[in-house]
Order: C-alpha cells, then structure tokens, then sequence
C-alpha cells in the first residue's frame, strides 16, 4: 500500500484535469496538450458512454472499455498500479461501476473528486454518472 | 464527535498514543475521512440514529494492534475491528455504536503462508480474495480459494461473519473452513488457537482443535477480540467440473426432489452447490415467466389448480434442481448417473446433462463461466440491473433478511405460505414463490432484500417491517444466521431460550474478556455491562 506522501505526489500530476471534466463532461480538455488520466473508462451498452470513450481516445488518452463489470479493469490493471501508484481515472458510466471503484480508490487513499450525473441513461433507467477519481488533496494540516 | 462516556482530554490522548502507535497519517480524524466509514447501505441513511465513527486508526502490524488496543482499553474508548470493511447489506465498516474509533485493518495485507501440499493458506485481516487470488494465480499454484459473491472482501471478515461461497461443500461455509487464529484480546494481550498455541507448532493450518476447548467459534460474529491473523483450508484444483438438471412434474414433487438432493450432498456424491428453480413459476436465472402464469398467481396463488392444471397441459416441469461435480472426469460422471438413478425414484423425473470443463478453464470458457464457482473473485454481479417497482432505487442499497429453515421441501413451502402472509399483512410487494439458496447442506437460507432509500420515512417503515419478519420468522422457530448491526438486538432476542440464557452467557464472556467493553460494544447482540439495557 502506498503511504499517504506518494498519493499526494501523485496528485499533483492529475490536480488540474478533474476541473476541466466537471464543467463538460464530455469535451477534450481544453488546450490540453497531454491527457494525465492513466486510464478513461467507458461502458459499451451506452452510445453516450461509448462517445465519451472515442472522443478521449481521439484525444491520445488511453481508454478502457468496460460492459458493467469492472472486475477485469480492477484485476488485471488498477489493482496493480495503485499498489505502485495511485494516479486519476476518468469515466462515464452507470452507478454501479463508479461504485466499485469509488471504494476500491478509497483504499489506496484516492477519492472521486468529480461526480455529474448526464442526461443519458442506463438500462435501470438510472443516469449515467461522468466522475474523476484521484489521489485526494493533501488536507491542511498535512501541507504544514 | 466523541466517543460516548469520553472526554475530549482522554479522546485527545488516546489519539496521541494512537498516532505514536501507527505513525500520524493513519489516524483518522477529519470528517471526509471518517465519512468513509459509514455503512453505504445505512437503514437509518441520513438519520441522527445513523451509526457513525467518531475517527479510525489503522495499524500495519501485530504489536501496532496490541498497542492501540491497550491504549483504547486505558482510556475506555470503543473500537470497531473491520477487515477490508465491505459486509454491504450486512452493515458495511459502520460500528454498531455510535462514536466507536474503527480499527481499519486494510494494512494488514500479508499472505504468509500459501502450501500446495496441504492446500491451505495463512493470512492478515487486509488480504482480500482478489489478493489470494492472485498470489495463487502468479505463483501457477493448484490450489482455489472459496470465494463470496461479490468477491472483492477478506476472508477473514467473511468467515468471521459466517459467510459462504460457492465451491465443495466442505468449502463453502468459511468459518467451518478456517483452521487456527491469533487474537489480540481487549487489553493488548495476544493469543494464538489451536495448534497455534504451541510454539514451534508445525501443524497450526493441519488440526483445529489444539488441546482443551475450542474457542474459535467465540470470535465469529462476536466481540471478544481481534483477529489478526488466521489459517484457511483451500480446496486442491479439481481435474474437471460437470453439472445436470433434474426436472420434476408436479408441485409436490418439491418434497422427495429436496431429499433426493440432501441425501446425495450428505452422502458426497454431489458435491458443488446445487440450484433449486421452478419452470413454471420462474426467478433469478430462469427464463421469464408467463404472462398468464403470473395471472394465475394473483388469483389463486402457487397452489392454485388452475395453475397446476397449466403446467400439466404444456408439460412444464414444476421444479428443476442442477447439481454440480468436482473431480476426476470418470468420477463426476458416474456421480451424476448414480444421483440420475436416485432422482429417478420420483415419477417423471427427467435429465438434461449441462456444462462440463476440463479444468483449468481456457480463456474462452473462463468468460462465460459463474465465476465464484470457479474459486475466482468477481465483481460482475454490481453490473446486473436490480430496478423494480419493489426497488425503484437500487443504487440505494439494501439489506438482508436471511432467515435459516430446515432443508426440507415441506419446509420450503410453509416458509413461503408465512412470508406471503407476511407480505399481505405488513403491505410488502406479494412474492408468488421463493426459492432458497444452497450454500449450506445441512440446512436452507432465503435471502430477501429490503430496499434502502434515501427517503426518512421509507426507511423507518421498512425498519418497523423488517423487524416484524424477524419475529414472524421467529414464531416459526426459522432464525436469521446474520444481519446489519440496526437490527442485531432485535434479532438475538428471538434466540430466547430459556430467558435468554445463550445472551446471557455471551455477556457473562464479555465482561470478563472485555470487562471495559471496548471492542465492537453491540455487534450480534453483545453490549458491554455499562451500556446494557440502555442499547439493547
């Protein structure tokens, strides 16, 4: 498990894109020219999700497509590099997997830092959710 | 907050010890923190009752654990153990008491031990099933771990909380399956059980039982101490895996179907865990039922002769029971032609062979597969749309009601004519059939989901009902095998006994194993002497 100074480090990497997701979700960052989300999640049964997926890839940002279940995704790719190092992830997807990893994050000391529901919806009817998960910001007392 | 009964001085001390213990970035006291400690699936969501952690702390080793727990134990603060803290349904990392410190053992992530020979392993609290998967996986070892479904807690946590998986019989019940413990009692002190006891023991994950009475069963579903450590009996690779499904005709057919299968599972020739279903009535797995089945269940119910008369004339079978094999291809295969034999004795049964695999599965297979049944951990099952009029916010959560009934078809059927009644009485959504599920061979489980909303008023009504299914379920003399801490209390008084005496023993232990009643005051039931009759 990382300690609590390699999440802050690898916060800062990511600290600036989460804020350009929240304001359009589904837009490229603007005058971005590198992409620092380690991995952009999107879920196959959703045209909306899959538009989101293809509009970052178009972007050079390694996406990973998922069809609901994030066990591969977690198993064969995050589980390892958060134990090397937790860096910020990006999707647009139901409630379900956003869920998991949001829990799973939590135990690598990262958090979602940006969570806007989309007009599209998933096959419960329920919205889609567009989120960033990242290393968290160092709390107050922590920057002294 | 604080923790009840404690100042602000002490509470401020005891962190201070706590950070000198851990180091300070694992002390937890910022409310963005300490929120990730609430129970995701809370009944009191939103609700001043809502239990809450007033911080966590979160040791990397044995003697961290002892010092915290000495530390606590000087100031009388009330600690909450929690493993990878999942147990969704059940009550997440939320302590039963509000104001507890969770002793969050996530870190304690070691695999010390993982033999082939004697299929077993050794593990800290923070390994999680994906972890022993893979350290299993990467060292190309034949050896499977029975997992829960979702796959992503302890097993350690989970045996402790009686949980079961999906494997051999022998496997599926984890606490049965565990062998050895090491401990950290309420005063920092440590003990090992079993074998463990003797130093330089070569057998602590081989024998359970040690010498003089065997204690483990204390520290499940309990608070009498920490686990920290605790031996796992793991189920060698088998050569192959094959399943067949019985269909019988009629609905009193149910009653020689469920022998047929206790006795083939008590005698071990069916060894993986069956499914029991209904053609004609559907549910989970099974194709959707008729329209005008569902008709016919509104107006006369599941004995209806109408209905019975519909099944017969379309040659739909009542029930259908699958059962499953692991081992040597040659020995599955006369298994389920002598379990084919036995089922036989029931007029009109028929058979239809179903999966078979080669083990280990190839990439092919290995997608298409239920996964847990393959001794492989997953997350899938968070992906399966749950919305229904019943449940119109799934992502809300639930929590179970898990009552225990005899494995019996007699059984199976009373249960479902009471929890119709139930549901008529208390206004819940009618339930035309239910199945129960086979984790156990000596006994059934039905899992019933109350949804959580988000909505106060919801949530206290579906409270005030679920409390009065534990007692309706009680008067029958079918008892909950586990539940969220909210109704922990409720649920232990109906294990009543001549007034109570096993709570009354329970709280005779704790006070003298606990007697500052520090750890996990509350779960299942046990509170400690100074907060007794003022909780429960």
């Amino acid at each position: 498990m990382a300690s609590r100074r390699e999440f802050l480090q690898a916060g800062i990497a990511a600290s600036v894109l989460p804020i350009a997701v929240a304001r359009n979700t589904l837009a490229p960052i603007e005058g971005g020219d590198r992409v620092a989300f380690y991995k952009v999640i999107f879920d196959g049964r959703f045209p909306a999700s899959v538009a989101f997926g293809e509009e970052w890839k178009a972007r050079g940002a390694a996406v990973h497509a998922i069809r609901g279940d994030i066990t591969d995704l977690w198993f064969h790719d995050l589980d390892l590099q958060w134990k090397k190092q937790p860096v910020a992830i990006a999707g647009l997807t139901a409630h379900g997997p956003l869920f998991c990893l949001e829990r799973l994050a939590w135990d690598h000391g990262m958090r979602v830092i940006s969570r806007v529901e989309q007009p599209s919806r998933d096959g419960d009817g329920q919205p889609l959710i567009s989120w960033v998960i990242s290393p968290k910001e160092p709390a107050p007392k922590e920057r002294a | 907050m604080l923790p009840p009964g404690v100042n602000q001085k002490d509470f401020s001390d005891a962190l201070k010890q706590f950070e000198e213990a851990v180091g300070k970035e694992w002390v937890f006291t910022s409310d963005e923190d300490v929120a990730l400690y609430r129970d995701a699936y809370s009944p009191f969501w939103g609700e001043p009752e809502e239990r809450v952690a007033s911080a966590a702390v979160a040791p990397y080793t044995v003697e961290q654990v002892q010092a915290v727990m000495k530390t606590a134990n000087e100031y009388k603060i009330p600690v909450y153990p929690i493993s990878t803290g999942k147990n969704l349904g059940y009550g997440g990392s939320a302590p039963n008491l509000s104001g507890s410190v969770v002793l969050d053992l996530k870190r304690m992530n070691r695999i010390l031990d993982v033999s082939e020979r004697n299929h077993s392993a050794l593990v800290e609290p923070g390994v999680s099933y994906f972890d022993l998967y893979r350290y299993i996986q990467e060292r190309k070892l034949k050896v499977w771990v029975d997992v829960p479904d979702p796959g992503w807690g302890s097993p350690i946590g989970n045996a402790l909380d009686h949980g079961g998986g999906y494997l051999r019989s022998e496997f599926r019940v984890h606490f049965d399956s565990h062998c050895g413990m090491e401990v950290v009692l309420a005063n920092g002190d440590l003990l090992r059980t079993g074998m463990g006891a003797m130093p330089g023991a070569q057998t602590w994950q081989q024998y359970k039982f040690g010498f003089g009475p065997w204690i483990d069963g204390m520290f499940s579903q309990s608070n009498f101490g920490v686990v920290t450590k605790m031996g796992l009996w793991l189920m060698p690779e088998p050569d192959a895996y094959l399943t067949g499904t019985v269909t019988v005709p009629k609905y009193d057919d149910l009653i020689p179907m469920v022998d047929v299968l206790t006795f083939l599972e008590n005698s071990g020739i069916s060894n993986g865990m069956p499914n029991l279903g209904s053609p004609i009535l559907g549910g989970f797995m099974m194709p959707p039922r008729a329209p005008e089945v569902t008709a016919m269940l509104e107006r006369g119910g599941v004995q209806s002769a109408e209905l019975h008369k519909y099944a017969q004339d379309k040659g739909i079978p009542f029930w259908n029971c699958t059962v499953k094999f692991y081992g040597p291809e040659k020995a599955i295969r006369a298994q389920w032609e002598y379990a084919q034999e036995k089922f036989s004795a029931i007029s009109g049964a028929k058979f239809q062979d179903g999966e078979f695999y080669k083990l280990p599965l190839t990439p092919e297979q290995f997608n298409k597969v239920h996964k847990p049944e393959f001794g492989i951990p997953s997350l899938e099952m968070f992906s399966i749309g749950a919305r229904s009029p019943y449940n119109p916010t799934p992502t809300n959560g639930h929590i179970w009601f898990s009552p225990i009934i005899p494995r019996t078809g007699e059984a199976i059927l009373e249960a479902n004519k009471v929890f119709s009644q139930a549901a008529k009485d208390y206004g819940l959504p009618l339930l035309s059939f239910s199945l129960p599920s086979t984790y156990w061979t000596r006994s059934f489980i039905f899992l019933f989901g109350f949804p959580i909303t988000h909505d106060v008023a919801t949530n206290k009504k579906n409270r005030e009902t679920f409390k009065k299914v534990v007692r309706v379920a009680a008067d029958h003399g079918w008892g909950e095998y586990r539940t969220a801490p909210a109704f922990q209390d409720e649920v232990m008084a109906t294990y009543s006994f001549n007034n109570h005496a096993l709570r009354r023993f329970h709280e005779t232990v704790k006070d003298a194993v606990d007697p500052n009643g520090i750890i996990s005051a509350g779960r299942y039931g046990i509170w400690p002497k100074h907060l007794r009759g003022t909780k429960a």
